[in-house]
């Protein structure tokens, strides 16, 4: 049974419309003009327990409005979301034990205090004991390889080592259910490595579901088996990174290497040439034809060395991007 | 039960970690104390020159009213005004949906939190002057009494909190409060004296629409030993709506909040 | 010659800019000026009071200016136009200079401040003003409520007095800036300027006068507070404003007196307080 569900879950709210200035000012007094945002669109997907996926799209493409919606901070305008077998907007006691959600770019430890005193603070909050909060604290300091630095102020602490004790503070009540917005945001790339390492570990030893977003596609890559591609608020991909390529790009690029220089036109009639400079040739060839038309490149020309390889997977999705909406639309 | 008040002894133990420069403040804080209770104690003086009294009421007795304010007062500047204070900037910085993820009353954690031990003192002078005073009026504390002047104080200072609470929680719509809260101040400080000593209108006025009377004047009576059932009722009553009507308008407020950002 | 021509344009962009910035605020300014109803609180507190003085026994016998009632010397017509006096003159002499200069050095808006041609608290005059205009009819507005509420106590003081209130509540508003001038600048050396402030602010609570004229105060109190600035601020312009018997040269000298004092020693210790900071180099 999935652990999150969500049905045509959509989210739109109203942004007043002013222009700048005494007049804009005025005018909006007098007669106010709103705008409706469609920040989410009819999302459906499901998540089985125990999944990592990974929630890639733009800025503003709805990602972290889903995330809240799905811990209940917002309501959804439209749709339905069920996490854990409860609907997060009622915002009821098990389901809050049961879920947590990481922002990168906020932070709930105390400033002036170690990060030990705020974990104390939750484990009071989620009404674990002293005996069994000092346990896991022990435990995920362990992983995370954390110890003096959870008795020293959180001021006084590296970005990294700040995310980590926000980790431990997010993760103390054993929640089944991770939300993650940005977790690595700004962390440099050890720190990154770390976190994701960390957060793997977590899903092993405890079977949680993890939900997060990132701007890192090293991020993506290296956790995520399957990924939710959202654009302009609408779901365009739910699969693993591989289909979302081959979606993204029915043809693979062929990098060759030739004893002699060779017409453009005796290459045309292998694939569509993307370069040609003098004995190096770039060649995108479609999916299904590949292997045919590669032994065919070998069998006709004198080829020194062959490449065969994937357009990266980040210039396939800003292409997409840039595009827009008309071929997404198209695709889905 | 067990779990509110465990968090409770965390909140306060963090915000006691966190207070490092209270010795240094405590002079600030026991000369501003003492020069407020000093110019408060003048300014009775004033009305009881040339023999008159105030409102009816005695010199001592007016002073129990002086308390049970000075009391309030130290109550704001130790709990509700440091609380109250940080809805505005967990609502700009985003961070009010940490105390939202939380499985303990949203309105519990943002009126608790912290507290400054900077009004302490006054809370202790306040006790001191109401207590003496009362002394002084010739109060006999009987059981009775003592139970009904400690309910009294206990819905004097519900009334206060929820008056409070209800102003901090509208900068969940306007942000910007502070003037409001200024605006509250300066209603209360009528309660420096008792209600009979205003006029007809404004007694009207404090006793049904800014129930500043239920703040004070109406404890103090009980501290002297007259408590009556019509007001202990009536006190009551108040402290019961009031606080429905902080619990309504927070709801209210995180509904809005909670459909209308992104 | 030029100079005063660079200043006088100067003074005239700050203060559209300002204006406009504050407008933005109003609805903050309006509650503000709300705020200040303490004096119209004691007022009523007092007229009542002399009201019981008439007839002890209580039982609201008296009502109405005819009664003759009376307390220390003041009718119940001379403690209406008082209190209202004294509403609408702290209204104009509020100084927060305190305040926007603790929240310039926190948000780092001093340092770049201090590069411009131009002295930082000549931007917080302006900014005061402005508020002050943005503040008119807003007070305008209460004080006409007020008096709709004491019909009998309505009054128009003579032009002269008018006059001279006007200039008296100028002046009394250049002292109060200053005093809080002063207390900012002692920022420079302490980060407990606002703890003084608040002391400060009590001390104007209790002898200004905004609670009680000071003709009901003990005569050695009354003359004790004479010697700090706090009457002179509000209770002075407010009994010329009222149109009350007073001694108009002493109030002035009073004044012009504290001018003289506070204006070259908060120069002095500005200049000495920004030569630290900059030594600092924070």
């Amino acid at each position: 049974m999935a652990i999150v569900r969500a049905d045509n879950l959509s989210k739109a709210f109203r942004v007043a419309d002013k222009q700048p200035g005494l007049g804009g000012t005025l005018r909006h007094f007098v007669q106010r003009r709103w705008r409706t945002v469609d920040a989410v669109r009819e999302v459906s997907f499901a998540i089985e327990p125990g999944e990592r996926v990974g929630f890639l799209g733009p800025n503003g493409a709805g990602k972290t409005t889903t995330l809240k919606m799905l811990s209940g901070l917002i309501h959804p305008s439209g749709g339905r979301a069920e996490v854990a077998g409860f609907e997060p907007r009622r915002r009821q006691r098990r389901f809050l034990e049961a879920i947590t959600l990481v922002m990168g770019q906020k932070q709930q430890l105390l400033w002036d205090l170690p990060p030990l005193d705020s974990l104390l603070l939750n484990a009071a909050v989620y009404g674990l004991d002293d005996g069994e909060a000092r346990r896991r604290i022990a435990e995920l300091a362990e992983m995370l390889e954390l110890g003096p630095e959870l008795t020293r102020p959180v001021r006084k602490l590296s970005l990294g080592e700040r995310m980590k004790a926000e980790l431990m503070a997010a993760l103390l009540h054993r929640p089944q259910v991770l939300f993650l917005d940005e977790p690595t945001l700004g962390l440099d790339i050890n720190a990154q490595v770390r976190v994701r390492e960390f957060l793997e570990a977590y899903n092993r030893r405890h079977g949680a579901t993890l939900l997060l977003t990132s701007h890192y596609m090293a991020d993506i890559t290296a956790l995520c088996p399957r990924v939710l591609l959202i654009h302009q608020g609408r779901l365009f991909h739910d699969g693993s990174l591989e289909e979302l390529a081959s979606r993204l790009a029915p043809c693979r690029e062929v990098r060759l290497e030739l004893r002699d220089p060779v017409p453009a036109e005796t290459l045309a009639a292998f694939g569509e040439v993307q370069q040609l400079q003098g004995r190096q040739v770039r060649l995108l060839i479609p999916r299904g034809q590949l292997t045919g038309q590669v032994a065919r490149l070998l069998a006709e020309l004198a080829v020194e060395d062959l490449e065969v390889r994937d357009p990266p997977i980040e210039d396939l999705i800003g292409q997409v991007f840039r595009e827009g909406e008309v071929r997404a639309g198209a695709m889905t | 039960m067990g779990r509110y008040l465990k968090t409770l002894r965390r909140f306060w133990g963090t915000a006691l970690a966190s207070q490092t420069e209270y010795q240094a403040n405590l002079l600030f804080d026991l000369l501003a104390m003492g020069g407020n209770l000093a110019g408060s104690l003048f300014m009775i003086g004033l009305f009881f020159q040339g023999g008159r009294g105030l409102g009816g009421w005695t010199w001592p007795e007016a002073l129990v009213v002086l308390g049970i304010y000075t009391l309030l007062d130290g109550v704001s500047s130790t709990l509700l005004r440091p609380n109250l204070s940080r809805i505005v900037t967990q609502v700009q910085e985003g961070t009010l949906d940490f105390v939202l993820l939380k499985p303990i009353d949203s309105q519990f954690w943002l009126s608790t939190r912290t507290f400054a031990l900077g009004g302490l003192p006054e809370i202790g002078a306040g006790l001191l002057l109401m207590a003496w005073a009362a002394r002084a009026a010739g109060a006999r504390p009987s059981l009775a009494v003592v139970a009904a002047a400690v309910v009294l104080l206990g819905t004097s200072l519900t009334i206060l909190y929820s008056l409070w609470f209800v102003l901090a929680t509208t900068s969940i719509w306007f942000v910007k409060t502070w003037n409001a809260t200024e605006v509250l101040r300066a209603t209360l400080t009528a309660g420096r004296y008792p209600v009979t000593a205003y006029p007809q209108t404004l007694r009207v006025l404090f006793t049904v629409v800014i129930p500043v009377a239920f703040l004070t004047t109406v404890p103090a009576e009980a501290v002297l030993g007259r408590p009556s059932w019509p007001w202990l009722l009536g006190g009551a009553g108040m402290a019961v709506l009031f606080f429905a009507l902080s619990r309504a308008f927070w709801q209210l407020a995180l509904r809005f909040h909670t459909s209308a950002s992104s | 010659m030029r100079r005063v021509a660079r200043l006088a344009r100067v003074a005239r962009v700050l203060l559209a800019t300002q204006y406009a910035h504050m407008l933005e605020y109003r609805a903050e300014i309006a509650l503000w000026a709300l705020s200040g109803l303490v004096p119209l609180l004691m007022m009523s507190l007092w007229i009542h009071q002399a009201d019981m003085g008439v007839a002890p026994s209580g039982g609201g016998a008296a009502s109405g200016a005819e009664l003759g009632a009376a307390i220390g010397g003041l009718s119940r017509v001379e403690l209406a136009r008082y209190f209202i006096s004294a509403f609408i003159v702290r209204q104009f002499t509020v100084a927060w200079v305190v305040f926007a200069f603790e929240e310039d050095a926190l948000q780092g808006r001093l340092s770049p401040m201090l590069l411009q041609p131009l002295h930082p608290l000549w931007r917080y005059l302006t900014s005061h003003l402005a508020e002050q205009a943005t503040r008119l009819p807003f007070v305008a507005g209460l004080a006409g409520i007020f008096l709709l509420l004491v019909p009998w106590a309505a009054w128009w003081p003579a032009p002269g007095r008018l006059l001279l209130a006007v200039l008296a509540t100028v002046l009394a508003f250049a002292v109060n800036f200053l005093v809080q001038c002063l207390i900012a600048v002692l920022c420079f050396w302490s980060e407990r300027a606002s703890a003084l402030e608040r002391l400060h602010t009590l001390a104007m609570l209790f002898l200004s006068g905004l609670m009680a004229p000071l003709e009901l105060f003990p005569p050695a109190v009354r003359q004790a507070a004479q010697w700090t600035p706090f009457p002179w601020i509000i209770h002075f312009p407010a009994r010329l404003l009222a149109g009350a018997e007073l001694d108009a040269a002493a109030g002035f000298a009073a004044l012009a007196a504290w001018l003289a004092l506070l204006l070259p020693l908060t120069l002095l210790l500005w200049r000495a307080g920004v030569r630290r900071y900059a030594a600092m180099g924070s």
